[in-house]
């Protein structure tokens, strides 16, 4: 298991603990202090973020896109910065 | 003539009590039986609160909570983990219909519009408050009001805290920090970054007094009419519910 923290500048604080398998993301969850509204998306995202390529470019692409299709706001952080986040954690597992 | 809204003191209540009726007020709310409304509520016993997003389990210690008789419940809006003291807070939740004038479909901007009443509200009190992005009320740079809004079911639910006192000891007594060697040094930092009413007026200003002033902050920010109200027996009900089925749930407070 990986575990990260990224503090958003003037933003909110974003932590991540993900399982990965090769360079896959196997099991994520997202917690934090930020904002999303809708919050359910949380769980979609997590379960969208399963078995994507941990790559942080088309991390942010699946993220900003999810967020756009569910006409979701993200307060307090970029999709970015979840990006960053899953990445260094994905760094730290194994 | 002002238009009128409901004006709700519930006093004390536990946690899981206090957040229940908040979304039953919502619900109500968007099923039009009742009109928009400011609440007031408390504490009791005294409570830790932490963000739809946060982890129970990373945020606090539930453990001294226990020992303390110090309740925890995920609130339904995002934000960070909060502690409720039962004499040192005042809590308010603003329960608006989405078409409202004063809900703009940006978030931010409607944090600040709605945050103007509480600021205005502590202004009255001679306390230079400030509206600081994202969420927060400042004054002269340290924290005295964290906010946090939602919606759904075409209503905006904003709640948030005002310190009437603080004592951040406390605080960090039943939150986690990462390590003991750092909780003192956490404490000195929050004591910097977090100021109350009372500490910054250097005198003790009274809970009716404060809501007397954040009443009227209200009233002239909103242009509206406050009007002291009752619960509905639909949300009466709906609290009673949501607080059994979901708040007091560890489903629900250790979902995440």
């Amino acid at each position: 298991m990986g575990k990260a923290e990224y503090k958003v500048e003037g933003g909110k604080l974003i932590k991540v603990q993900l399982k990965k398998t090769e360079n896959t993301i196997e099991k994520i969850k997202i917690t934090g202090d930020f904002f999303l509204h809708p919050e359910e998306i949380i769980e979609e995202m997590e379960e969208s973020l399963a078995g994507r390529l941990l790559n942080e470019s088309s991390l942010t692409e699946l993220i900003r896109a999810l967020i756009e299709k569910r006409e979701a706001t993200l307060l307090g952080a970029f999709p970015e910065d979840f990006a960053k986040c899953i990445m260094m954690a994905g760094e730290r597992d194994g | 003539m002002a238009e009128k809204w409901r004006l709700l003191d519930t006093g004390l209540n536990d946690a899981f009590y206090n957040m229940a009726l908040d979304e039953a007020i919502a619900t109500a709310r968007s099923k039009n039986l009742v009109p928009n409304t400011l609440r007031f509520f408390r504490w009791e016993p005294s409570a830790v609160s932490i963000g739809y997003f946060q982890s129970m389990d990373d945020e606090v210690d539930t453990v001294a909570c226990d020992k303390k008789g110090i309740d925890y419940v995920r609130r339904r809006t995002g934000g960070g983990a909060v502690y409720h003291d039962r004499d040192g807070e005042l809590t308010y939740s603003l329960i608006i219909n989405e078409d409202h004038r004063l809900i703009s479909r940006d978030f931010q901007k409607t944090y600040e519009t709605l945050c103007s009443g509480l600021v205005l509200g502590l202004r009255l009190l001679g306390i230079l408050a400030e509206f600081k992005p994202i969420n927060d009320i400042v004054v002269e740079g340290k924290k005295i009001s964290g906010n946090a809004q939602t919606r759904g079911m075409n209503v905006v639910h904003q709640h948030g805290t005002v310190l009437r006192e603080v004592d951040p000891s406390l605080m960090f007594k039943v939150l986690k920090v990462p390590s003991e060697k750092i909780r003192d040094k956490m404490i000195k930092s929050a004591e910097e970054r977090v100021t109350s009413v009372n500490r910054f007026l250097k005198r003790e200003v009274g809970f009716e007094e404060l809501k007397e002033a954040l009443i009227n902050g209200f009233r002239e920010s909103f242009e509206i009419e406050p009007v002291p109200g009752e619960n509905h027996e639909f949300e009466e009900q709906l609290a009673v519910k949501l607080k059994t089925e979901k708040y007091a749930t560890r489903e629900w407070d250790f979902k995440r």
